[in-house]
């Protein structure tokens, strides 16, 4: 769970295009119950660029593992900081963050 | 729409509002928390966003027609609606909503995710344009389920 969230920002044409890989097992409750271990998932995901949010989405166990995502934006410009946080099922939450190239 | 819903809107609009941050941020796994265990699609969409009357427009769902690896289904959803909201289910997993979207404000819908399906089955997204559901869905057929089956 130490891994950070990958996180690639590219700005072309005033569009952001932002691509994120987190580090997750998404243990949904079958495969938990499978694996006997204790199901857990992503379950909250925002992403915020200068104290705005700009990505938004809950999500459930379907998801996959080390869940990838990819969105695009307007309104920032190059070297803004880009930030995401998520929130699992038990509780943990992670704050990763990338510079707009 | 009858009393028990409009009530409940209302107190979904008060809980929004009260929210005490961000306008925007909406935890749907809070607010709704009947969304996210419900077996059925078109449960999951009522549990999601209400009674809305469907609408006409134009969405763009890009997902396999075959997947042959159920653990990593790319689907990607894109349309130049001003939609406020965004949902995908599905209907091969125990229960059928894969992620809900809320769009910011001049938000671009461009979205990419991988889910996972324990078996063949039709992939649905649903946005709310303007207090109307316009929905796209198609089938994606799996080989190798990825839910532990």
């Amino acid at each position: 769970m130490a891994k950070k969230t990958r996180i690639k920002a590219k700005l072309k044409k005033d569009i952001i295009t932002v691509k994120a890989m987190a580090n997750h097992p998404m243990l949904s409750y079958i495969e938990a119950k499978n694996a006997k271990k204790e199901a857990n998932f992503i379950t909250y995901m925002v992403a915020k660029v200068n104290d705005k949010i700009v990505y938004e989405v809950s999500t459930s166990q379907f998801l996959s593992k080390n869940p990838y995502i990819k969105f695009k934006f307007k309104g920032a410009v190059k070297g803004d900081l880009v930030e995401i946080t998520w929130t699992d099922l038990k509780g943990t939450t992670q704050v990763s963050s990338a510079k707009i190239k | 729409m009858n009393r028990r819903n409009f009530l409940s809107l209302g107190l979904g609009a008060l809980a929004v509002s009260m929210l005490p941050s961000t306008l925007s941020a909406i935890n749907f796994r809070e607010t709704k928390p009947e969304a996210w265990t419900t077996t059925k699609v078109e449960d999951s969409i009522k549990a999601v966003f209400g009674d809305l009357p469907k609408g006409e427009g134009k969405i763009k769902l890009k997902a396999p027609d075959i997947a042959e690896n159920g653990a990593v289904i790319p689907v990607t959803i894109s349309t130049k609606l001003n939609a406020k909201t965004v949902a995908i289910f599905q209907d091969a997993n125990p229960e059928s909503t894969v992620a809900v979207f809320s769009v910011p404000e001049n938000g671009i819908i461009d979205y990419s995710v991988r889910i996972k399906m324990a078996k063949t089955g039709t992939v649905t997204v649903v946005a709310n344009v303007d207090g109307k559901l316009i929905s796209a869905s198609k089938l994606v057929k799996v080989t190798i389920g990825g839910c532990g089956g």
